[in-house]
């Protein structure tokens, strides 16, 4: 059994519909990515399965339906999430976010802040630094660390690189992979970056305007003439 | 000049217990709760009743009308903020109406006249030419205890940085695992429990009387706007701007100005600075 199966789900805001009919699966230990442009539904997607939107068919973890659940109890059964623009926050320290993610695996707080310190040992030097002064790169890592503190068995990465250099995105983009294969954390992220989404992922899904287009390894979609053209400009 | 020294911090001690249990339901739900004030007159009758009335201990007094404030927080949360969905306009007109039926009510069990409280703590206290009263003196220092408690159960506790979060960020919090309409339930009752408490205080400074409301809710709404959206240290760094106003002008210039300093310095933060003076989403 899949670790996520999502199976004919769609979203809705209001009467307007942002996701039609979508459908894959996330094995265990496996990182997924969804890559689309601006609009196409990737942030609705992840909002979809943290119980934010309006949704029709299913999201299950393990085999358990997530829909209808608040997104609290998502947290506990498991999803750790870290959403577009981060959702930090802004007047409080960096411990303090990273203390609030630990609101529901308790016991766990410890292990968790040392860990995350260990991934991004920047965190730990500013501590204290309140989170609405540091810097796009310094956030996004606070947001995974605070996702990470939930003790999660799925990582939602929504766009991580959105607005950061070069450097700091193969920096998050090790930490990914080092969550991953260190600790056999399963991962869904979600890209406009393709060679970013290309170089972590072992499978690959192209969303367009809230319909799943074409699925694959990164291999078999860099060899399709279609997405290359569409997405790569050649 | 010791006077208005010993007098300012005193009621400004006062003032900010009055504002914080306002400020903290504006920071989490970002609704004005003008029922605020009606807290403070439950929790001074329910005091009375209890103390005066059955005659009974002082404790219990206190006890009593914090438990009135968190129930009728929670029934406030459940019956007006729930249903309304924290639409702020609606929960404004909402509560407004609210506190004009509690004085109502009011005025039906323990009629319209004023009501003097005995003081919670007797005897006066003679400092370099000033006067304070042991009650008064009780109340500034049992404020200062409440806010420190607060401040640190907001920052030292899960549950008090939630509520935080909450009123940083709704969507941080749901994805930490927060349940946001927990946290304002329980901000709503805590909320309850500090207004009790301030009324107590309140109605030994002045007096019990079924319009004791209106005054208390205007200087935590000033307390607010001036402060912006409120945090603990901005909550207590404006109640004395307030107080010391206050003291200010009713000694130096006539008594009958109390209160409308306040109300000046409302309008006047609202046209200078709309996003008052420490403008920062915290707690
Ligand atoms: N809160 C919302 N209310 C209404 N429509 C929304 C909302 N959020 C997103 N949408 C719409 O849903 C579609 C998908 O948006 P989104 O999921 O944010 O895309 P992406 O993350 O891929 O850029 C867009 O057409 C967007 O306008
Ligand atoms: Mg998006």
């Amino acid at each position: 059994m899949a670790l996520l199966e999502i199976d004919n789900l769609s979203a809705f805001y209001g009467r307007a519909q942002s996701l039609h009919n979508v459908s894959f699966n996330v094995g265990k230990g496996e990182i997924v990515a969804v890559i689309g442009t601006n609009g196409a539904g990737k942030s609705t997607l992840m909002d979809s399965i943290m119980g934010m939107v309006k949704n029709t068919g299913a999201i299950r973890l393990e085999g358990q339906d997530l829909i209808g659940f608040d997104s609290s109890e998502i947290v506990k059964r498991g999803v750790g999430y870290a959403p577009e623009r981060a959702h930090l926050f802004p007047f409080m320290t960096v411990e303090d976010n990273l203390l609030v993610g630990g609101y529901t695996a308790r016991d766990d707080i410890g292990r968790n802040l040392a860990h995350v310190h260990e991934l991004f040992p920047v965190l730990k030097q500013r501590a204290t630094q309140e989170t609405a002064t540091q810097s796009g790169g310094e956030r996004q890592m606070v947001s995974v660390g605070r996702a990470l503190m939930t003790s999660p068995r799925l990582l939602l990465v929504d766009e991580p690189t959105i607005g950061l250099s070069p450097k700091v995105c193969s920096e998050i983009a090790a930490t990914l992979k080092r969550l991953n294969e260190e600790d056999g954390l399963t991962i869904l992220i979600t890209e406009q970056n393709i060679n970013f989404a290309m170089s972590l992922a072992t499978r690959v899904h192209v969303l367009e305007t809230g319909h799943l287009r074409i699925s694959g390894t990164p291999q078999e979609l860099a060899a399709d003439d279609a997405l290359n053209k569409a997405y790569f400009g050649g | 000049m010791s006077q208005i020294l010993i007098q300012g911090l005193l009621l400004s001690g006062l003032y900010a217990l009055i504002a914080i249990g306002f400020t903290l339901i504006f920071s989490v739900g970002r609704v004005l709760n003008l029922a605020y004030g009606a807290y403070l007159m439950l929790g001074g009758y329910a005091y009375f009743w209890v103390v005066q009335t059955m005659h009974m201990p002082k404790l219990l007094g206190i006890l009593v009308a914090i438990g009135v404030g968190v129930l009728a927080g929670l029934l406030k949360h459940r019956l007006i903020v729930k249903p309304l969905k924290s639409d702020p306009v609606a929960v404004e007109i909402a509560t407004l109406i609210l506190a004009v039926v509690i004085q109502a009510g009011v005025v039906l069990v323990f009629n319209d006249s004023a009501k003097i409280m005995h003081p919670i703590v007797n005897g006066v206290w003679r400092v370099g030419g000033a006067t304070v009263t042991y009650n008064i003196l009780t109340a500034t220092i049992a404020s200062w205890v409440i806010l420190i408690g607060l401040y640190y159960f907001v920052r030292k506790t899960h549950v008090g940085r939630a509520i935080s979060a909450v009123s940083m960020d709704v969507k941080g919090a749901a994805i930490s695992g927060i349940n946001p309409d927990r946290i304002n339930m329980i901000t709503w009752g805590l909320s309850g429990a500090l207004g009790a408490i301030a009324g107590v205080f309140f109605a030994s400074y002045t007096q019990l009387s079924p319009s004791m409301w209106v005054a208390p809710l205007i200087i935590a709404v000033a307390v607010v706007i001036v402060g912006g959206i409120g945090s603990i240290i901005g909550t207590l760094i404006v109640a004395h701007i307030i107080g010391f106003m206050e003291i200010i002008s009713t000694t130096l210039v006539a008594a009958e100005l109390r209160g409308v300093f306040t109300m000046l310095l409302i309008i006047v933060v609202l046209v200078m600075m709309p996003k008052g003076l420490f403008g920062r989403g915290e707690l």
